[in-house]
């Protein structure tokens, strides 16, 4: 038994544990591959020291030959998707910016053209009460949009445009009480 | 001719370039550097990949989706860090998800596909091994069974790959005390299992 051998079974425990510098490991290690007696001993001691020299694996040439064509053509693939990806990126970027500036210029025709549009609140005339039999209905109506107006005794147009200048809907009805339905 | 020559010579330049020259190149688009890399590096991923999964054809499959994985973050390397502990970390963590699928795939086959695995594994790149080597290994298989994905990273990576206790933190993303319980733990597991299975073995030591 070498003086090595009797350091290296006094530091199994501290192998064990995690406590051994990296060199000294090593050493321990070697030196447990190389010395059967002490091999033996070490596996006595704990079972699992026998996994620490195992050795490790060998990849034949034409396994590694084999990985290395797998990974080459999964590269290939990865890059046609890429590329792929990009293109219908590209594609559907194009259409959402055609789409875009068609609502624009149908919005811009929209607005050019007055006599399509309804008089703005603005250039109305003053609102005046309907003749009601109901004044409440009115009022509420009134409440509703300030910009209700009367186009004859007896119809009332209620024009409701909350978003007056934004994209809402503007809502017109008329009530002609004078109609005979 | 002259560039089938100059294509060689340079495969032969790049050849000699360190691990992170050649992680350095690939992040810049050169596939030489990249194919190089792949090459010097297979036998240590398929070996971690194979101590940790199981099986030799498992092991081929997790080193191609490792490369495959690399090549696609290659952009996020960083110089400053090594390259073996960014491709262990890679390698592990892929292995750990390839050992808990694979699990849960026999826990719905059964056993058959292990056995079908076993002989696959006689047949083929086993040749290569010696006798004992090839025994501890398949002990290894047997009575890691009950162990977790990281115990047995953790395992394989101290005690086989004789890594670094703060280099396996890194590699798995973990503190060092948690490495240290996880490969606790593991002895204590294996220890346990080895003398359920193999109580002749733990006496007599039929395998050297």
């Amino acid at each position: 038994m070498s003086p090595i051998c009797t350091l290296v079974r006094g530091s199994f425990d501290d192998y064990l544990a995690d406590a051994l510098p990296a060199p000294q490991r090593r050493m321990l290690r070697d030196h447990l591959a190389a010395c059967p007696e002490c091999g033996e001993l070490a596996v006595s001691r704990d079972p699992t020291f026998l996994f620490a020299r195992v050795a490790p694996e060998q990849v034949p040439a034409a396994e590694a030959a084999g990985i290395l064509s797998a990974v080459r053509t999964g590269v290939s693939l990865m890059e046609a998707e890429r590329r792929l990806g990009r293109k219908s990126r590209r594609r559907v970027a194009g259409l959402g910016a055609a789409a875009a500036a068609a609502v624009v210029t149908l919005v811009v025709a929209l607005q050019s053209f007055p006599a399509h549009r309804p008089p703005s609140v603005a250039a109305r005339p003053a609102p005046v009460p309907a003749a009601s039999e109901n004044p409440s209905e009115l009022s509420a109506a009134a409440l509703a949009d300030p910009g209700t107006t009367s186009a004859s005794p007896d119809a009332t147009v209620y024009d409701w445009n909350p978003g007056a200048g934004r994209e809402e809907p503007r809502v017109v009805w008329i009530v002609d009480r004078g109609l005979d339905i | 001719m002259e560039l089938v020559y100059s294509r060689e010579r340079e495969r032969r330049e790049v050849a000699e370039l360190s691990d992170r020259d050649l992680a350095i190149g690939a992040r810049g688009g050169e596939m030489v550097c990249f194919e190089t890399l792949v090459s010097r590096k297979t036998p240590v991923v398929v070996s971690l990949a194979r101590r940790i999964v199981g099986n030799t054809e498992d092991a081929r499959d997790v080193a191609q989706m490792v490369f495959l994985r690399v090549w696609n973050e290659i952009h996020r390397y960083d110089e400053r860090y090594s390259v073996n502990t960014w491709l262990y970390r890679i390698a592990t963590n892929l292995s750990i998800d390839f050992l808990r699928s694979s699990r849960s795939r026999e826990r719905a086959h059964g056993a058959t596909l292990h056995l079908v695995r076993e002989r696959e594994e006689l047949t083929a790149a086993d040749a290569t091994r010696t006798a004992e080597d090839r025994e501890l290994n398949r002990l290894f298989e047997l009575v890691s069974m009950k162990l977790s994905g990281k115990q047995k990273a953790v395992f394989v990576l101290k005690e086989m790959e004789d890594r670094d206790t703060r280099e396996i933190a890194e590699i798995l993303g973990c503190g060092e005390s948690t490495v240290r319980n996880h490969l606790f733990n593991a002895r204590r597991v294996l220890r346990k299992e080895m003398a359920r299975l193999y109580p002749e073995f733990l006496r007599g030591r039929p395998l050297a």
